[in-house]
């Protein structure tokens, strides 16, 4: 994959995930805007929805189901114009993803910090069927305030599962306010080293860093299971939204402020 | 012969599992007290210790359910049943087939009020696509664990610890949706279900023909007509259950009456709204009229026999 390539089609997901949430009046843009990359090299590298026995991808951070469903688009994997119906009645998208509805979502997702334990699930199940899937999870970094995610951190370092990778979406912010203004995050590195994980930490917009990673992952070479620690930007691509959490749901991006934003991205 | 409910379900299990390898179990350091145990012996692949960690163990459940598995995860009706926001989740929203196997409801003894579950009927009833069964009898158990095994819903089933002598006859088949009359009666009827329900037959065995009794062992889904048909010949009608009165099966009786406009005498019989105290189970089936003798006292005022 050229960097180039990718860097453009980042930017596609963006516009797309400013489109279709302008066209529902409401959405997460900050927490979809940081894991464009993540989530785009992911299912690009690693998950082949035309296979029926594949490797799975959970977003455990079910809020940024607005930039999962614009990478699905960009990869040609959604009806025309579905990206318009999102947040409505009898859409696939759902204001969080829904299994129900999307079958190319590997879990449905919303109230946080369940994903990591549906992919020990997951693994388990592949390693019964020993068709070794690889699992990767995305996680918010708010999000693993939840004690469930250390109950499957704790599973994971015990039973070396190293088929599932696990990343942080490192965007410092949470719903309210800062992570640092919330809780924050002590020796969070260590944390995970601790339980028995490999950790490394790279810039979360960086598409070289995040395909290295995922390349090597898919070959078997970390020992461990692996924690990837992501610095991102919340808001990433759109200058007034980045580091802003008034963009964290919005309500109501209005045709003014949409129109700047893309502008930006063009 | 006396067998607990729970070791039926247990032995049970491990006869399916010989058959059909896509069941699994997912214990959350409970397996002995809930008899999972006897699956993790003989199948120590397909069996996952999770540790103390029951919000974990139904994500776990979930994925593997949603790789194809059957999983049967069990632990106490109350710590399971309290990860609701999990289940809600993990399990219901994505309509995936974990059979949650809550053992200790009711008045399970000495380890009091935070062990023993009276409301996990009702917080479970709620959940979408959860299909909520109590078997009342070691045959009725073993008939409810093939049932739940063959299925992909998700499933609720609610294991007594209880000893339960055999009193369902060797014909019975357990049908979901389908409350069995297992005694006719005339006007009066008794309906429970689990290890009360056997409480209920003692007693209505003492009084006398005219109490009819229905196990009440298919909680939801209900097929309504098969109970409006059923209480038509009825017109005092007792619930009995070691759970809540709030959101049980008193309650579900009391929705299809109002709902179909019945002319019926109801009288919801079970815990208040409380906890329950510690004691030997039978000195609490007593404190809390639950007892083949309060049960008959209590059916005698309520049908003026």
């Amino acid at each position: 994959m050229t960097d180039n390539n990718a860097k453009l089609c980042c930017r596609n997901i963006r516009k797309k995930i400013l489109f279709s949430i302008y066209h529902a009046r409401s959405g997460h843009i900050g927490p979809s805007l940081s894991v464009v990359e993540l989530i785009y090299l992911i299912l690009k590298l690693g998950v082949n929805f035309k296979k029926k026995d594949r490797n799975k991808f959970i977003l455990s951070k079910g809020h940024a189901a607005p930039a999962f469903y614009a990478v699905l688009d960009e990869l040609n994997l959604l009806k025309k114009n579905e990206l318009k119906s999102l947040r409505k009645i009898n859409s696939r998208l759902q204001g969080h993803p829904d299994k129900k509805k999307l079958n190319l979502v590997d879990t449905g997702s919303g109230a946080l910090g369940q994903g990591l334990s549906i992919s020990i699930g997951y693994t388990l199940g592949s390693r019964l069927l020993n068709t070794k899937n690889k699992i990767f999870c995305l996680l918010g970094d708010g999000e693993i305030q939840e004690g469930q995610i250390w109950e499957a951190a704790m599973y994971i370092g015990a039973h070396n599962l190293k088929n599932i990778i696990t990343f942080i979406d490192g965007n410092k912010f949470q719903n309210e306010r800062s992570i640092d203004e919330t809780l924050p995050e002590k020796n969070l590195i260590n944390k995970w080293k601790s339980f028995g994980f490999q950790t490394i930490s790279i810039d979360g917009h960086s598409i070289p860093s995040i395909e290295k990673i995922i390349k090597l992952f898919l070959k078997n070479k970390y020992k461990k299971p692996l924690l990837v620690y992501c610095n991102t930007i919340k808001g990433k691509g759109v200058s007034f939204m980045e580091n802003n959490n008034k963009y964290h749901s919005v309500k109501d991006l209005s045709e003014e402020y949409y129109k700047k934003a893309i502008l930006e991205l063009n | 012969m006396n067998l607990s409910i729970r070791e039926a379900f247990g032995k049970e299990l491990v006869k399916l599992g010989k058959k059909n390898k896509k069941i699994v179990a997912v214990s959350c350091d409970l397996k002995d007290a809930c008899k999972l145990s006897f699956f993790f012996e003989k199948f120590p692949k397909r069996s996952f210790e999770v540790g103390i960690a029951e919000a974990n163990a139904v994500g776990i459940a979930a994925g593997l359910s949603m790789s194809g598995f059957r999983p049967f995860l069990a632990s106490f009706a109350s710590f399971i049943t309290g990860k609701n926001v999990e289940i809600r989740t993990s399990v219901s929203y994505n309509k995936c087939g974990v059979v949650i196997v809550g053992t200790h409801g009711g008045l399970i003894g000495p380890d009091g009020a935070t062990q023993s579950s009276v409301q996990d009927i009702a917080v479970m009833r709620s959940l979408p696509y959860f299909e909520i069964i109590q078997p009342s009898s070691p045959l009725e158990t073993k008939q409810v664990v093939n049932y739940s095994a063959a299925s992909k819903k998700p499933i609720y089933l609610r294991i007594a610890r209880n000893d339960v002598t055999e009193f369902l006859p060797k014909n019975y088949k357990f049908k979901i949706g389908f409350p069995s009359l297992i005694k006719k009666g005339k006007k009066n009827l008794v309906i429970s279900s689990g290890p009360t329900l056997s409480n209920c037959v003692t007693a209505v065995n003492k009084i006398g023909k005219n109490v009819g009794i229905l196990n009440f062992s298919s909680i939801k889904p209900v097929n309504e007509k098969h109970i409006i048909k059923t209480l038509k010949n009825y017109t005092n009608i007792i619930t009995v259950e070691d759970h809540s009165i709030i959101g049980g099966v008193g309650s579900i009786i009391a929705e299809i009456i109002a709902k179909n406009r019945l002319m019926k005498k109801l009288k919801i019989h079970g815990i208040k709204d409380d906890f329950v105290d510690s004691d030997t189970p039978s000195s609490l089936e007593k404190h809390y009229k639950l007892d083949p003798l309060s049960l008959e006292k209590i059916f005698k005022v309520f049908f003026k026999i």
